[in-house]
């Protein structure tokens, strides 16, 4: 992919000033990265003056303190990357834009380096504020954390920047950008809350595996909307669509019908079903490993609960609620698929892997191995194939073409487990038999 | 300069172009007319490698915008129907911008800068926030960006639409300077008399299609004129319009 660095940085440049000219929104911003991080200090000093002196809890409380005052203002950044697409797409500069020699990349790139520039700037101001008004003359400083807590902000805020730029590429307006940011608050606030959880328990290294996984998405979700930007969908959108749900009926119709089923499928998408399958094993492994690590409290009702379940009073009764619990498992993995990225996918085979690693570990391979077949030979094989199509449709999630199609391809690999369905829903029935009566 | 040849576009399920073809050679002119909705802007949005044609071929000095939409916009001026400025720029630094993205050095910038914005007589507002300006120094600022770096072809979505006559006047007078430098210019307008004045050829387009295109007594045969009009004035080309577009619609009403 071509780039010159000069044009991105001429379109970050122009975006950067764009945002630094309103002065109300330059003032807001900069004031509240600068004010907060005073009182938060403040706060903090006086825990320490008046809640008698540098306590375990006060240094953890510093701590969650400079999370809050370095979260604050990678929000804004939400706000300008919202607006980065749709905002000129509705003053109608957009068309301006895109009829100048610049390519795709550059016009992206250069808008999430200065939404990035921007909220990194006051990040980064607002802890080194915090930090001049908290620490010293305390006797502690946090470096180890503090630097955790920079780099995976970078990430954090890198991830957001790009899921919401292509938000924006996305959005006809800006409420609907807005409305669609949804899918961004809500899992950061989630991932914040853990962090913060993690920090006042005293585990802030963990932090660490936090930066690294918002790392991950940072790099899947620029790659998606260096891949999928295209000024062709921006301007086709302006004038296309009519009839929508119609048309998305007949996707779906039509996606239906032309899915492969049978033997085709399976050679369509034996990658995904390999993979699928290997993280049966990973995951009893894992359950093994495990079985040493889990405190007994929380063992003993897991395995009671597992043994109970395969030990019903009646076969028939128990035959149906199995075969329900497992169609119903595999249809929230493929309706899960989309927004976990294909992570329930792998969960249909790790799961039951992990509960026999565990079982093992409790007592032995040869009896847990025992316990499962033959049901097992059946339902493995069908989790893996079920396990496989709702990984495949987490990938059409995070694959974006410059050609568009996003909403077909997801519609067709979504088709693709329905119509498997048809001939694994009996084959799952069967496996719920073969465990309620010779499991 | 510039080809278009068999170009449609089909947004969904609407064609917004049917299979057009048109030329247009180097210090020459085209005007398009048509109602709204006659597909003239996806027609400027295809020829200026905004967009990618369905089907057909646009090539713009022998590059086909297929296969180098990049070098085909680099050649283009476009003039959209809605100025979209930059609200929070002075018309200098939003020029200097744009002269930037386009290549061109400091010192040619700032000398087309300024010639263009005394020629539009807009020097004296050139530090103010464009948000600032009327509608029709909007107008005049997006002809300045879109021909600031002599693009060899300029398509213009309705250029003067906003100006007042007099400004009207020299932004055609300017436009008709660019075509003798040897641009090729594709314009859309609704100004029948500037359209006469300026056009070279002119393209009648409905409903997507190029209904007749060519010089005007070429139009005049099209619209069928001289069969019916025993006429010694020339028919105006509003009339030589109405005739062709009435044919269409005359033609649709007509049962199958």
């Amino acid at each position: 992919m071509k780039l010159d660095r000069r044009k991105v940085l001429l379109v970050a440049e122009r975006d950067f000033r764009d945002a630094a000219g309103d002065f109300r929104l330059a003032l807001a911003m900069a004031g509240l990265a600068a004010v907060v991080p005073v009182g938060v200090g403040f706060a903090i000093r006086a825990l320490v003056v008046f809640g008698g002196g540098l306590t375990d809890l006060v240094q953890r409380v510093s701590i969650v303190g400079a999370f809050f005052v370095v979260f604050l203002p990678a929000s804004y950044s939400l706000v300008l990357a919202l607006e980065s697409f749709v905002g000129e797409r509705e003053r109608a500069t957009l068309e301006v834009l895109l009829s100048t020699p610049l390519r795709e990349a550059e016009i992206y790139a250069g808008k999430v380096a200065s939404v990035l520039g921007i909220a990194l700037v006051l990040c980064f101001g607002a802890l080194f504020v915090y930090c001049a008004v908290t620490f010293p003359g305390l006797g502690y400083f946090p470096l180890g954390i503090l630097v955790s807590l920079g780099v995976s902000t970078i990430c954090q805020v890198a991830a957001m920047v790009a899921g919401a730029v292509i938000v924006s590429a996305n959005a006809r307006t800006m409420r609907a950008a807005n409305v669609m940011a949804s899918f961004i608050i809500l899992p950061m606030s989630v991932v914040l809350q853990v962090e913060a959880g993690l920090i006042l328990v005293g585990r802030g290294e963990l932090l660490w595996g936090f930066a690294a996984a918002m790392a991950v998405g940072a790099f899947i979700l620029l790659r998606m909307g260096l891949r999928g930007f295209s000024r062709e969908a921006l301007l086709s959108r302006e004038t296309g669509g009519r009839d929508r749900l119609r048309g998305a009926l007949r996707a779906v119709a039509a996606a239906f019908r032309n899915a492969p089923s049978g033997p085709a499928l399976l050679r369509a998408r034996a990658g995904p079903i390999l993979s699928a399958l290997a993280a049966f094993p990973l995951g009893a492994v894992l359950g093994y490993l495990a079985a040493g690590l889990l405190p007994a409290g929380i063992a003993r009702p897991l395995v009671a609960g597992v043994r109970s379940a395969g030990a019903p009073s009646d076969p028939a009764s128990a035959a149906l609620g199995i075969f329900g619990h497992d169609l119903f498992a595999v249809i929230l993995a493929g309706a899960l698929a989309a927004v976990t990225v294909g992570l329930t996918g792998y969960l249909l085979t790790a799961v039951p892997g992990a509960v026999l690693g565990y079982l093992a570990a409790a007592s032995s391979w040869g009896l847990a191995l025992t316990g499962i077949l033959p049901a097992a030979l059946v339902e493995i094989p069908i989790a893996a194939i079920a396990g496989g199509l709702a990984i495949h449709i987490g990938a059409t999630v995070i694959h974006m073409e410059r050609e568009g199609g996003w909403t077909r391809r997801l519609l067709a690999a979504e088709a693709e487990l329905a119509k498997a369905l048809l001939w694994l829903a009996p084959l799952i029935l069967l496996g719920a038999i073969l465990k309620a009566y010779l499991g | 300069m510039l080809e278009v040849l068999q170009v449609a576009k089909r947004y969904g399920e609407v064609w917004a172009v049917r299979e057009i073809t048109v030329r247009v050679a180097a210090a020459t002119c085209l005007v398009l007319l048509g109602q709204n909705g006659a597909g003239k802007t996806t027609a400027l949005r295809c020829m200026a490698g905004l967009l990618e044609p369905t089907s057909g071929r646009v090539r713009v000095g022998g590059v086909d915008s297929r296969e180098d939409p990049d070098a085909v916009r680099a050649q283009v001026g476009l003039v959209p129907e809605v100025p979209g400025l930059y609200e929070r720029m002075s018309a200098r630094s939003y020029l200097d911008y744009f002269g930037r993205v386009y290549g061109l050095d400091r010192p040619t910038r700032d000398r087309r800068i300024g010639e263009l914005l005394d020629l539009f007589g807009l020097s004296a507002a050139a530090d103010r926030w464009l948000g600032t300006y009327s509608k029709g120094m909007r107008q005049k600022v997006a002809l300045i960006r879109a021909t600031m770096h002599r693009p060899r072809l300029v398509l213009a979505d309705e250029p003067t639409s906003a100006l007042d006559p007099d400004s009207a006047r020299v932004a055609w007078s300017y436009l008709e300077g660019l075509r003798r430098e040897g641009s090729a210019l594709v314009v859309c307008t609704h100004d029948m008399e500037e359209a006469d004045a300026l056009a070279g050829e002119i393209g009648i387009m409905a409903g997507g299609l190029l209904l007749a295109a060519g010089d005007r007594e070429r139009l005049i045969r099209a619209a069928g004129l001289k069969k019916h009009r025993q006429v010694i004035e020339r028919p105006t080309l509003e009339e030589v319009y109405l005739a062709i577009i009435g044919k269409r619609t005359e033609s649709e009403a007509r049962p199958a």
